[in-house]
C-alpha cells in the first residue's frame, strides 16, 4: 500500500465553526482506494477526533500503513484530551486485515483512556453486520460505543 | 427468484490488484440477477475474502500456477469457490485452513465464532506481518454460509455456499 497523507480541504462558507474544527491536528491518509480525513472538533466536550473513511480498503497489507496512522491518531487524541470518533458511514468496503487494524487501534484507545465511538449507516447491510458486532469490545460503560447512524 | 442457475468459472491471474477487479465484477454480476443489492454486497465480499486467501497462501513458483473463481447459482442456493494450487512451502497454511475450519465447527453459531475470533485478535500482540485468520470467520459469519475445503493433490479448493 502506497500512501501519502492529505491536508484537509478547509470549511469554505469559512463559518464560525471552522476555526473550530481544526484539520490540522492530524493529517488525513490516502492510501489507495481509501481515503480517511481527520477533523477536530472543539465545539463539543470533550473535543473530537473524526476520522471519516470513504473508499474501499483492500491492500494486502493495510496495517503497513494504518497502523501508524492509528498511532499518531491516538496519540493526537490523548494530547488534546479529544475523544476519537471513527466514521465508516461512506465506506464502501473493507477487508478483513483492516478489520485487524481497527481492532488494534480500538485496544490503544482503550488502553490509554481514551473515549471512542463508532459510527456506521444503518441502512447499510454489511456495515451493520461488520459494525455491530463490535460491540464485544464494549465494557458496559461510554467509553467505547457503536452508533448507527 | 427461482429459475436462476448460472455459472462463472475464470482462471484468473493470481496479482493482488485483480481481488479488488474480480470483487466489484462479482457485485455487478449479482446485481443484475438478484434485487437485493444488500446481499449482493455480502456475495462479493465473500469472493474478496477467499481470492485474498487464496492470492496469500497459495504456492505460486510452479510452472503454470492455476488460481481459479467459480460462482455458481442454483434454486435455493449460491456457491462461490477459489482453487488455488498448494506444495510443500503452503503447507503450514493449508493445515491453518483445516484448523480453522474445524474451529468454525466447534461453535454453535457463526456469530460466537466470529466474536471469538474479534477477541482473539485483540488479545494478540501487535506485531508485523501478523495473519488475522479472520477472513474464512467473516465469510461464515457475515455471508451466513458453510465453508468447506477439499485438498486434492496439489490443489485446494474452498468453497463458500449460502443458502436463499
Amino acid at each position: 500500500m502506497t500512501s501519502s497523507q492529505t491536508a484537509n480541504p478547509t470549511d469554505p462558507a469559512g463559518s464560525a465553526n471552522a476555526s473550530q474544527t481544526r484539520p490540522e491536528t492530524l493529517e488525513g491518509l490516502h492510501a489507495g482506494d481509501l481515503r480517511i480525513d481527520s477533523q477536530l472538533d472543539t465545539t463539543v466536550t470533550p473535543p473530537a477526533l473524526r476520522l471519516l473513511w470513504t473508499g474501499r480498503s483492500s491492500d494486502r497489507h493495510p496495517a503497513s500503513v494504518l497502523d501508524p496512522y492509528f498511532v499518531k491518531a491516538v496519540a493526537a487524541a490523548v494530547a488534546r484530551s479529544a475523544a476519537i470518533e471513527l466514521h465508516f458511514e461512506k465506506l464502501d468496503h473493507f477487508n478483513s486485515s483492516t478489520i485487524t487494524s481497527v481492532i488494534q487501534m480500538i485496544q490503544d484507545a482503550l488502553e490509554r483512556k481514551v473515549r471512542i465511538t463508532i459510527f456506521y449507516d444503518h441502512q447499510l447491510k454489511w456495515q451493520k453486520l461488520s459494525f455491530d458486532v463490535l460491540r464485544v469490545f464494549a465494557k458496559g460503560d461510554d467509553v467505547f460505543q457503536i452508533k448507527a447512524v | 427468484m427461482r429459475n436462476f442457475n448460472f455459472l462463472i468459472d475464470l482462471p484468473v491471474r493470481s496479482e493482488w490488484a485483480n481481488v479488488e477487479l474480480l470483487r466489484i465484477s462479482i457485485l455487478n454480476c449479482f446485481t443484475v440477477i438478484f434485487a437485493d443489492l444488500q446481499g449482493c454486497h455480502t456475495f462479493a465480499m465473500i469472493a474478496g475474502e477467499l481470492l485474498e486467501n487464496a492470492i496469500k497462501y497459495g504456492q505460486w513458483d510452479k510452472a503454470e500456477p492455476l488460481l481459479r473463481l467459480r460462482v455458481w447459482g442454483e434454486p435455493h442456493h449460491v456457491s462461490i469457490e477459489v482453487e488455488n494450487p498448494i506444495g510443500d512451502g503452503s503447507q503450514p497454511a493449508v493445515q491453518e485452513l483445516t484448523r480453522t475450519l474445524e474451529w468454525l465447527d466447534g461453535f454453535s453459531d457463526r456469530e460466537s465464532a466470529y466474536r471469538a475470533r474479534l477477541l482473539d485478535i485483540a488479545a494478540s500482540p501487535r506485531e508485523q506481518g501478523r495473519k488475522s485468520r479472520l477472513g474464512l470467520a467473516r465469510i461464515a459469519y457475515e455471508g451466513n454460509c458453510n465453508v468447506s475445503a477439499q485438498i486434492m493433490g496439489d490443489t485446494v479448493r474452498v468453497t463458500a455456499m449460502m443458502e436463499l
